[in-house]
């Protein structure tokens, strides 16, 4: 199995990386790069716990190949607090008690970053829409929705 | 654990030169149903010594309006068919499957051609897609061929792909005034198949109200999705005041166990799939009454 060079942008910062063909975008971030805020669910696509932005959209990490995105831009939830703050979506779900075990948290960020980077003004309805493929066992759904509903509205 | 080289193409020459000379290649695009089937080590997933990544080949990334025909890369997401212009005022119908699929991390990867050659039972872009008589353009380094859908695919999770072979196209005729189209899923593709069920209808109202060129394709009622010829007789000729619609809800039925037998979950999709067609034939006929 050869080794296939890839350049990648995360968080801002641009690095040069030898992958192999089986090392999905969740592994170079957790085990190579050691982000671990983005976690590992089912592996296959359905619970979202993984989802980073590539390219400005809402992708699951553990069904690209890193191989397949060289010259990306890739953000992680490490990459949504700037300057010691934390993003306004950060703080409105620790504010509205959207955070429980916090398994979900980091790809529910995602998520609605990426919504809201294409729409600042979603409805409830787009909220929905954005957060479906992100599972949550704890919160109901409720508080998340109204934490992002806090953001849209200013 | 799989062994295999990463081949990227970033132009179909490139794609085409690999397939040309090396065996056992698979081919990658958004990677949502063939990296979860390496994932799970699928009994599905033959053999392969190398994986193509076609998901950069921004030669396939295009919808283009021409003459007869509405033109979509194979590269095309699903997102892509949502958000586009042309597919939203030509074939409204494409939209809605597509919203219907996964969740937007699926939709922002999935592809129209991956949709197309995975050929699942439960493929929502695919009873859309036949019932508009979608042609598939095929192409390999000997040169190119076109299909129809319904002779592209011959059974659950196959087609007539060839080794050698990279869908490039997806070609759908243009439909002419007084055509409707209408699609409805009920349950979602990880829900219990019996809860699985989908239906895209295609038919023209014609100035005297008659039904004409009438298309059914149900989706997740049979092996792979397929047209039912015999509930597109039964409408056809028949004038929107005529039509007995309970009778058209038993004849679809009837249709779906002449093509799967009798199983666990007839005496269900029977009753579901009778309610999508009335459902679908009464809103083409309350539309064609307000004309
Ligand atoms: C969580 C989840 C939910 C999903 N929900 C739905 C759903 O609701 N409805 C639905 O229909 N699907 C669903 N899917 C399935 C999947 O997203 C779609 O079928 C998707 O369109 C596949 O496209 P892809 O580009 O990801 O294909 P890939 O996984 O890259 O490829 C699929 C197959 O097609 C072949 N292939 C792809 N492109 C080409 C080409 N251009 N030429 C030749 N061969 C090619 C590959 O070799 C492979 O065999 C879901 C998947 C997941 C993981
Ligand atoms: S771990 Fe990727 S979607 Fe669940
Ligand atoms: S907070 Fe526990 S899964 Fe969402």
């Amino acid at each position: 199995m050869k080794k296939i060079k890839i350049n990648l942008t995360i968080n801002g910062k641009k690095i040069t990386l030898k992958v192999n063909p089986q090392e999905r975008l969740i592994d170079t971030l957790r085990d190579r790069l050691k982000l671990t805020g983005t976690k590992e669910g089912c592996s296959i696509g359905e619970c979202g716990a993984c989802t980073v932005i590539l390219n400005g959209k809402a992708v699951a990490s553990c069904l690209v190949f890193t191989a397949q995105i060289d010259g990306s831009k890739i953000l992680t939830v490490e990459g949504l607090e700037v300057g010691g703050k934390l993003d306004p979506l950060q703080q409105a779900f620790l504010d509205h008690h959207a955070v429980q075990c916090g398994f979900c948290t980091p790809g529910m960020l995602m998520s609605a970053k990426a919504l809201l980077l294409k729409n600042p003004h979603p409805t409830r309805e787009e909220i929905k829409t954005a957060l479906e493929g992100n599972l949550c066992r704890c919160t109901g759904y409720e508080q998340i929705i109204e934490a992002i509903e806090s953001v849209t509205k200013d | 654990m799989y062994n295999y080289d990463f081949l990227t193409a970033l132009k179909i020459e490139d794609a085409l030169y690999y397939l040309d000379r090396l065996e056992k290649v698979k081919i990658l695009a958004g990677g949502t149903d063939l990296i979860v089937n390496i994932h799970k080590k699928s009994s599905r997933l033959p053999h392969f010594d190398y994986l193509l990544d076609i998901s950069n080949i921004e030669e396939l990334k295009f919808i283009a309006l021409k003459k007869q025909f509405l033109e979509i890369g194979s590269l095309i997401t699903h997102t892509q068919l949502i958000e586009d212009t042309l597919i939203a005022k030509y074939f409204p119908i494409l939209k809605f499957a597509a919203q219907t699929i996964g969740s937007p991390q699926i939709r922002n990867r999935g592809t129209i051609g991956g949709n197309i050659v995975n050929a699942s039972p439960a493929a929502d872009l695919l009873p859309p897609l036949i019932a508009l008589k979608a042609r598939v353009e095929l192409v390999s380094p000997g040169g190119k061929r076109e299909l129809t859908l319904t002779e592209f695919l011959s059974g659950p999770y196959q087609t007539k792909l060839q080794e050698n072979e990279l869908l490039t196209t997806i070609k759908i005729p243009l439909l002419n005034e007084g055509y409707l189209a209408n699609f409805q899923k009920i349950g979602r593709r990880k829900s219990l198949a019996i809860a699985r069920l989908s239906l895209a209808l295609v038919t023209r109202i014609d100035s005297e109200n008659i039904f004409q060129d009438s298309r059914i394709v149900p989706g997740s009622a049979t092996p792979y999705p397929q047209s039912f010829p015999v509930t597109e007789g039964a409408v056809n000729g028949k004038r929107t005041t005529d039509l007995n619609l309970e009778e058209i809800g038993e004849i679809i039925a009837k249709e779906m166990i002449s093509i799967t037998g009798k199983r666990w979950s007839t005496p269900y999709k029977s009753k579901a799939l009778s309610a999508l067609v009335i459902r679908a034939l009464k809103e083409f006929i309350s539309k064609a009454g307000t004309k």
